[in-house]
């Protein structure tokens, strides 16, 4: 497999995100307004140079819509609107279709964003979900499957039957996770957690626990994408996009998702083999999925992740840093499109901004989320059924 | 069974004959008419060799549990009564692996449920109208 053409000839170069929050008290077009208009500040970008806006969503539209946000913008001229439904599998499809869009000369600047207000509206929008009973759902409403956890939770009791992996391993995820989000600004849930509370608390579905269950949130982030050349007169210093892919397979069991399919295409794609990665941004759901995720993508060979997290290797100064911003379990969800957003901010020359440091990076983990120097950064969406890699300047 | 609850399924075309046979107290699936295969969830055409061609078939009333959640939290109130509920996903005996269904697990606790436990139909006729095939430790 050759590399992609799309390789380093892409790059994000402005970031930008609300407050992340259980109430917003605004309308998702107020958020994907504000995280937008940051973005392209970020870029030192004018509005009117955004002339592409991607966003996607999950079954149903239940963030902003596209048009809406290109006519509230004022756009005079956008040349490709894309939402794509592959909802939490589709924040690095998102990344790469704004990409494909630069790469094959239709936009300039494209615009990626996803707004939500899915903790303050999502309550009535899941029962309604709930309640679907026709195609697909014929099978499996009737029978009480009217949750993530009981979609994604048979993923984990097979790997647990296969491999030995036990509910124990995913608190180690979860408590990792939440140390690295106590030392990001924006991040929803920073309290400390222990191993004994994730072990303590209730069941949700099994076998996940509560502290195995991501949140929901109300928030926006987004981001811009030109092309290398033109990357190099933006305000920032800009992360490549190296390769990128998204799609859906099948795999040999329910233990392995369709990251399995796509690494190889995304390593070789890039040109590069998974050792080469610096830090991963991994699609977390649930604490399982993060972990089977990590395998899947060849970082950690099939059914040893258990050992793995509970060694800390996923840690800030561990050999493959994971979610550092606290992913969905403890930043926020918003779909996912965060963790692209967080793999942005290490990548940068300066490093994140809102950790605790007050100026330079100190590396002090009571205060500093930045990784040491990571060079690469994996990003995946659930089941990775999309992944792009992408790489400092 | 007048004051049952919670959600039914909507049959279309493609899955009518199999809502209709567990009426009947008959599991069943789609098997192809060229390459033999069957086929789960059901549709018009096979998802092996791509031809139209098939049959209804009645198939084994046993299998395996390949997979399972407890669920303790629910999202529809109807289901509270239940809780904690086994939905499981079923690989049917004589089936080639071809056929996962996903239902309960019943009579049994869930702290028996295992990856690898042998089950058996059991049809549970929730209103006049419709029937659920679920599953019961074999």
């Amino acid at each position: 497999m050759p590399e992609q053409a799309i390789k380093d000839k892409t790059a994000i170069v402005g970031i930008g995100w609300t407050a992340f929050s259980r109430n917003s008290g605004v309308t998702t077009l107020t958020l994907a307004a504000e995280a937008s208009l940051k973005a392209i500040a970020d870029a030192g970008l004018h509005v009117q140079d955004i002339d592409g806006v991607v966003s996607f969503y999950h079954r149903q539209p239940e963030g902003q819509m596209v048009r809406e946000l290109v006519r509230a913008l004022g756009l005079k001229k956008c040349n490709f609107e894309f939402y794509s439904d592959g909802g939490g599998g589709w924040n690095c499809g998102a990344v790469l279709s704004g990409a494909m869009l630069v790469h094959a000369g239709i936009c300039k600047k494209v615009l990626v964003f996803k707004a939500r207000n899915r903790y303050s509206q999502g309550r009535a929008a899941r029962a309604e979900r709930a309640n679907d009973v026709k195609g697909d759902a014929q099978f499996t409403t009737p029978f009480g499957i009217h949750h993530a956890a009981a979609s994604f939770g048979p993923i984990a009791t097979a790997h647990m039957a296969r491999y030995g992996t036990t509910t124990l391993d995913f608190a180690h995820v979860a408590v990792t996770e939440r140390s690295h989000a106590a030392l990001n600004k924006k991040a929803m849930m920073r309290k400390p957690i222990t191993i004994e509370d994730h072990q303590n608390s209730r069941w949700i579905i099994y076998p996940f626990r509560l502290l195995d269950c991501c949140q929901e949130s109300d928030g926006g982030v987004a981001l811009v994408i030109t092309s290398s050349e033109r990357a190099r007169d933006t305000k920032h210093a800009p992360v490549y996009i190296m390769s990128g892919m998204g799609g859906q397979g099948q795999t040999a069991g329910l233990w392995e998702t369709n990251g399995a399919n796509s690494a190889p295409l995304l390593y070789e794609g890039a040109g590069i083999t998974a050792k080469d990665v610096s830090i991963a941004e991994i699609y977390d759901p649930f604490t399982f999925m993060c972990m089977t995720h990590i395998e899947d993508f060849g970082l950690v060979k099939k059914g040893e992740i258990g050992p793995w997290v509970t060694a800390g290797y996923n840690r800030l100064d561990g050999s493959l840093p994971v979610n550092t911003h606290g992913g969905l379990m403890s930043e926020a969800h918003i779909h996912g499109l965060n963790h692209v957003i967080e793999a942005v901010q290490q990548l940068r020359p300066e490093g994140v901004v809102d950790d605790l440091c007050n100026g330079a990076h100190t590396y002090d983990r009571t205060t500093c989320r930045q990784v040491r120097n990571p060079e690469i950064a994996l990003v995946c969406g659930e089941c990775g059924e999309s992944a792009v890699l992408l790489r400092r300047a | 069974m007048a004051d049952y609850l919670k959600p039914l399924p909507i049959a279309d075309l493609d899955s009518q004959q199999f809502w209709t046979r567990c009426k009947a107290h008959e599991l069943s699936a789609q098997r192809c008419g060229d390459c033999g295969k069957f086929r789960w969830p059901p549709q018009a055409f096979c998802p092996h060799c791509y031809s139209w061609k098939f049959d209804w078939t009645k198939v084994g009333e046993t299998g395996t549990v390949t997979s399972f959640v407890v669920v303790h939290y629910v999202s529809i109130p109807a289901f509270q009564e239940d809780v904690p509920y086994v939905v499981a996903h079923i690989t049917l005996d004589g089936t080639d692996q071809q056929i996962t269904m996903i239902s309960n697990v019943i009579d049994c606790s869930w702290e028996e449920v295992r990856v690898g436990m042998p089950v058996r139909v059991v049809f549970d006729d929730v209103t006049a109208d419709v029937t659920l095939a679920k599953f019961r430790p074999a």
